[in-house]
């Protein structure tokens, strides 16, 4: 049985180095970063430990924060500490500040990796709804060169994502919270902190005079990945914030989702609550916009 | 000094104070002003605990130690054909243990002697023992742990309180079946009770119950669960067993009572019980899981220690603590309650069921003390508690700080606001009307006399908590309201001391030795088997032994409890520590003054002189040793086999008002206020009271509102500490917490039991406020958002 | 099996160890470099027993592989408050509040309470809250700690 003390490491100290060795089928390895996933389950013998691993928290290319443009692009190392003291992430992608700052206690957050938990890609994966609603994209890295994929195609399904077995997520380009536009993050969990969630929601949207210019928004906790709620954002624009349309909303999402029981709730709880929880997001759309 | 014998400076200052119908009495066992008796001095292990530098089982130094693990049943019924070994992998490395092994009979005493250490022909549980391997290191156990298979021939089993429910309404569950001892050594040749039969039963009556149902106007009943409870203590489980020159075995774990893993293993190990050493290291939380359960953590490392002739270590990870040890026993209560339209109660009978789990260990005390509190705290001449532990094919459920009294008082005080309600009585009014008071009698015949906080705590904390303002603001589900509120209360009492016929049957001896210590000065060690797991013991027993000997806190000290060198002061379990054992070492602190003033000729009134006298004393005689014994008052009157009499020495009394508010959009609750008053005599140790109090209403909060364990595939589901959910520090509600001092005047210095108490009542009162909040009574534990969905859902499709 | 060396400046004092990469930086703390203290509660990042902080950062060592740790680091643990006077008076406060009753969560507790009064000297007591979450106590409440946390902050010297 092999522990975590049998796994042979290699922390590459460039990116170059990196994807050299995940191309060398001989040498390649489980990409580690902050450890707050795979570390318990290699500990625990939920997964088996692997025989090697790439540590990747030397790697500078895969730090940072930085505007550019239209955008802010975060690095894939950036942990979910730095994601919600970041004045950028703040400012710019506000939901996904206030996703990270749910994520754990302190802990956690120092270590936890924002490519980590997508590249994790549990239902439950606390950055997902609001990484998805900013409209963004992921740049995965090999030895062949870039590849950019919208997050709208990265979930592939439990626990898959889009990324070759030589590939390595380096990082997020995410759409600038636009002009006029705001967002908003709430996670139900059994506990006040450090919880996984039982439902999960983000949004990003805009209104005026109480009527819905745009709105996207996905949950979490309700599927096999994060969703973004496509039919209810198409059918959306144009129509007034009521409580006709709140009700017709709430329905519409309860209907629209077949969510699970297990140890954290029930199908029927999060059935009716994320109905309850997106005509939430509705009235505080209308509530901030005007 | 004039006068014949020791001249005691002590007299009881009884003062009789008439307040509607309370009685107030006080005994002081000091002259000098100064005692350290009610101040909150801090604690004598704090400033080690803050440097990192206590000394935990695992924190140990054991230089060659081997490491234990254990072979479990993977199945939960079935017939254990055998174990085999698979010849491929090299035995002479570690050391395996199997039934046929076990020097003495294979069997822990527990209450009934029923309970294997390894199992030998059947299995009962998923993850019951089998055989044991210790090796150099744990991996190299593990490896071979896994080269052992079992050939198991699997039986039905029964997992689950709601089958024994069934079985018990169908008439199936069986009473008056006894289980016989097993026979022979080396192996479990007792019989196979079916599962779904009863490990325990017993019955409470008073006057007749069904003369009082059919006396009453209005008859209410009501059904009530909660599930299991994990205690998880931040240290796991853990143990150290040290094979002796002599042939005897040392223990160093982490555990609440020495003297229980002497006499559970000694005759299972071959070895005379002063051949069995144990010792506690620091313990880092217990609540009743480290009370029993060590007993067996010590069996699995000292089995292999004693067959290797090295040290073997046995620390449980969180994991496997989670899944392979005791649970707070999941209960039914059925209630039936007889109201007179006056707002008396002419009737209280109850069904009180228990999930004992695959073997009785101590299910039998658990029960005693749950059905001693399900009809308790009101007056009623007619009472009737049917009390079973019903066996599962599950882990033995085992002790959990309350142990039966907080199911009892979850389902007897959401029944009282049940009735409260039916009578269109307000829940206060309907408790101040009925609740005992002094004179009046309990279910088991004991008249209540002495230190007697009741109505004082329920009137206290109404008053302080606003409750009939607040009664008036309540939403009782209101629709289109931005945020429900409700309150609710409950009242309780709880039994200090062990129950029944217990303590006598301990007969707790406490040594304490007058010495020099290191610094040169003279001082007293005590010498107790009572262990500090956090509440403060160290601390507490302290300050009464210093307060006894006109001593100061630096001239006491507790060494950890080794039963090599103290006597068997009783488990610390029970809510017993400073009322039994504190009264027995403040006598016997009070017997080594006596000796010291007579020596001296005068008075001893200060810690100068106990240094000076002490010194001279010492010089003249050498160390010396002053012995006492506790024994109840002679008036306390009980009959183990009718259930008659006085069932406590004492009860300590409490009331918890608690504040809710529910967001209806989601159904989130939150417990945003706890008011609490509490009867517990004579408080010692002002702070650590507290702390107690505080710690006690999180973990029950926890019980109320969040930790959920149930069995899924025959074993616990919540397995770990990511599934099972306890608060954090931002769960906490505001604590208004507050005491009321009745000495029990027969053990000065007069303290009652703290230690269980905040445990029993914050359940049910959060259930009232949830009531008064949205209209619907919730009747299983814990309390969540689905379940209050469902219940609202039910409510409205009515 | 192929160790690596790392040398990390430990409590102010320079240590070297050579150990198997992804061996837990717990285990490296409790037994190479014999620093007990810091303990182990579930060994799966949720208890926050096993919190100690890295270049000033509290970070729970049961989930983190010791060769992730780069040369240089900087790691405190509850061994090394009493080197400085701020850790001092914040073990001060904790006995003074009567903070501790078991004792097993403290060395991971104070260690967040360190990192957030070297943060921020003057927390509310919601951000103490915060800071304190991912640190679970079964004994006391919580409430004497937050008390003791106060009372630290009242006498924190700033850099």
């Amino acid at each position: 049985m092999r522990s975590v003390e049998d796994i042979a490491c290699v922390f590459p100290a460039s990116l170059k180095e990196a994807l050299e060795i995940q191309a060398d089928e001989k040498r390649r390895g489980r990409i580690l970063a902050g450890g707050t996933d795979l570390m318990v389950q290699w500990e625990s013998g939920l997964q088996p430990a692997p025989e090697r691993v790439v540590g990747i928290l030397g790697v500078p290319e895969l730090r940072g924060i930085r505007e550019e443009d239209d955008a802010i692009v975060v690095g894939a190392a950036t942990t979910h500490w730095q994601l919600h003291t970041s004045a950028l992430v703040r400012q710019f992608a506000p939901a996904l500040a206030a996703s990270a700052a749910t994520v754990g206690g302190v802990q956690i957050q120092s270590l936890g990796t924002i490519a980590g938990n997508v590249a994790n890609a549990s239902p439950a994966g606390d950055l997902a709804p609001a990484l998805l609603v900013t409209g963004g994209s992921v740049v995965v890295a090999s030895v062949a060169g870039e590849r950019t994929i919208s997050l709208a195609q990265f979930f592939l399904g439990y626990r898959k994502i889009d990324l070759k077995p030589e590939e390595l997520i380096v990082r997020f380009v995410l759409p600038k919270l636009p002009y006029g536009f705001r967002e908003g993050f709430t996670k139900l969990g059994p506990r006040a902190a450090q919880a996984i969630s039982k439902v999960m929601g983000a949004w990003r949207g805009k209104a005026s005079a109480g009527v819905v210019e745009s709105f996207a928004v996905a949950l979490g906790s309700m599927a096999p990945t994060a969703v973004r709620l496509g039919d209810l954002e198409a059918w959306l624009p144009g129509k007034k914030i009521n409580k006709k349309l709140l009700d017709e909303v709430e329905a519409k999402v309860t209907a629209s989702l077949k969510p699970i029981d297990d140890i954290r709730s029930t199908a029927e709880y999060r059935g009716w609550v994320s109905g309850r929880l997106v005509r939430g997001f509705l009235e505080e759309l209308a509530h901030v916009c005007g | 000094m004039s006068g014949a014998g020791p001249k005691r400076l002590i007299y009881s200052v009884a003062v009789r104070i008439l307040r509607t119908r309370v009685r107030y009495s006080m005994t002081t066992g000091v002259t000098h002003r100064k005692g350290i008796i009610g101040k909150g001095i801090a604690r004598v292990d704090g400033l080690e605990k803050v440097r990192g530098i206590t000394q935990y089982v695992d924190d140990l130094d054991m230089p060659g130690c081997w490491h234990a693990f254990v072979v479990r049943s993977p199945v939960a019924h079935g017939k254990l054909r055998g174990l085999q070994l698979d010849p491929a992998f090299d035995w002479s490395k570690v050391v395996v243990v199997t039934a046929s092994d076990i020097p003495g009979p294979n069997l822990f005493v527990m209450h009934d002697r029923s309970m294997p250490v390894l199992a030998a022909d059947t299995v009962r549980y998923i993850g019951e023992p089998m055989a044991l391997v210790a090796a150099p290191t744990l991996a190299q156990a593990k490896e071979a742990a896994a080269h052992i298979k079992a050939d198991i021939e699997e039986l039905p089993p029964i997992l689950t309180l709601e089958e024994l429910v069934a079985l018990f309404k169908d008439g199936k569950l069986v009473t008056g079946v006894e289980q016989q001892a097993p026979a022979g050594v080396g192996g479990f040749a007792g019989g196979t009770p079916a599962s779904g039969d009863v490990l325990c039963s017993q019955s409470i009556i008073k006057g007749d119950v069904e003369k009082g149902l059919a006396e009453a106007d209005l008859v209410v009943e009501g059904e009530y669960t909660a599930g299991y409870q994990e205690q998880l203590y931040i240290e796991p489980q853990g143990m150290i067993a040290i094979p002796q020159k002599d042939g005897g075995v040392f223990l160093r774990g982490s555990l609440q009572c020495p003297y229980y893993v002497v006499h559970e293993l000694h005759e299972a190990l071959g070895l005379p019980a002063d051949k069995v050493r144990v010792r506690q290291e620091a313990v880092g939380g217990a609540f009743g899981g480290k009370e029993e359960f060590p007993s067996m953590v010590a069996g699995y490392c000292a089995l292999p220690a004693l067959k290797s002739g090295k040290p073997v270590k046995l620390i449980y990870d969180r994991h496997q603590d989670i899944l392979f040890t005791t649970k707070r026993h999941p209960v039914w209560v059925r209630h039936k309650t007889g109201l007179k339209r006056d707002g008396t109660i002419t009737a209280i009978k109850v069904d009180f069921l228990l999930n004992g789990g695959a073997y009785l260990t101590l299910s039998d005390v658990v029960m005693y003390r749950g059905i001693l509190h399900a009809a308790m705290g009101y007056r009623c001449p007619n009472v009737d508690v049917n009390g079973l532990t019903g066996r599962t094919n599950v882990f033995p459920s085992g002790a959990f700080r309350g142990f039966g009294a907080p199911q009892a008082t979850w389902g007897m005080e959401s029944q009282i606001d049940r009735c409260a309600e039916a009578l269109g009585v307000a829940p206060h009014e309907f408790r101040l009307k009925n609740c005992l008071q002094v004179g009046d009698t309990t279910p088991t015949g004991m008249v209540l006399i002495d230190s007697v906080g009741s109505p004082t705590v329920l009137t206290e904390a109404l008053q302080r908590a606003k409750f009939d303002q607040k009664l008036k603001r309540c939403t009782h589900g209101k629709p289109g309201a931005k945020s429900w509120y409700g309150i609710g209360l409950s009242f309780f009492a709880h039994g200090s001391g062990f129950t029944g016929d217990g303590e006598s049957k301990i007969g707790t001896k406490v040594l304490l030795e007058l010495g020099w210590f290191e610094n040169g000065r003279p001082g007293v060690t005590i010498r107790v088997s009572s262990t500090d797991m956090g509440q403060g013991a160290f601390t507490v027993l302290s300050q009464i032994v210093a307060d006894g000997l006109c001593a100061a806190i630096e001239q006491v000290r507790y060494p950890l409890p080794d039963t090599s060198l103290a006597p068997n002061s009783g488990p610390t379990v029970a809510s017993r520590t400073t009322m039994v054992v504190g009264a027995t070492l403040f006598g016997a602190a009070q017997k080594l003054r006596a000796m010291l003033e007579e020596f001296a000729g005068k008075p001893i009134t200060s810690a100068r002189q106990f240094d000076s006298v002490a010194d001279k004393y010492l010089q003249q005689h050498g160390p010396t040793r002053v012995e006492n014994g506790f024994k109840l008052p002679d008036k306390i009157k009980w009959d183990q086999k009718t259930f008659r009499g006085d069932a406590y020495p004492a009860f300590a009394w409490g009331c918890n008002i608690a504040e809710v508010e529910i967001d209806p959009r989601t159904l989130a609750l939150s417990v945003r206020k706890v008011t609490a008053v509490f009867d517990i005599g004579r408080l010692i140790n002002p702070v650590l009271a507290k702390g107690q109090i505080e710690g006690g209403l999180t973990q029950a909060l926890g019980y109320a509102v969040m930790e959920k364990m149930g069995i899924r595939n025959g074993r616990f589901d919540a397995d770990r500490m990511q599934t099972y959910i306890i608060p954090t520090m931002l769960d906490v509600p505001e604590y208004d917490i507050h005491f009321v001092e009745f000495p029990y005047e027969f053990a000065a210095p007069g303290a009652k039991g703290v230690g269980e108490m905040p445990m029993d009542g914050l359940a049910p009162a959060i259930a009232n406020a949830v009531f008064q909040a949205t209209g619907v009574r919730m009747t299983d534990l814990p309390i969540t958002p689905e379940k209050l969905l469902r219940a609202l859902s039910a409510k409205d499709t009515k | 099996m192929k160790t690596v060396k790392r040398t990390w400046v430990v409590n102010g004092e320079s240590r070297t160890v050579d150990v198997p990469p992804a061996r837990r930086l717990l285990d490296v703390l409790r037994v190479e470099l014999k620093l007990t203290g810091t303990k182990e509660g579930c060994g799966e990042g949720e208890c926050g027993a096993c919190t100690i902080l890295l270049n000033g950062q509290p970070v729970v060592s049961c989930l983190m592989a010791a060769g992730h740790v780069p040369d240089g680091s900087e790691l405190m643990t509850v061994e090394g408050l009493e080197k400085t006077e701020n850790g001092r008076l914040l073990q001060e406060a904790y006995v003074e509040k009567g903070a501790a009753q078991c004792g097993f969560c403290i060395p991971g507790m104070i260690m967040s309470s360190y990192a957030l009064l070297t943060r921020n000297p003057h927390p509310d007591e919601a951000e103490i809250r915060t800071a304190h979450a991912g640190n679970l106590c079964r004994c006391t409440g919580y409430q004497k700690i937050v008390e003791a946390v106060e009372l630290a902050a009242t006498k924190w010297k700033r850099a």
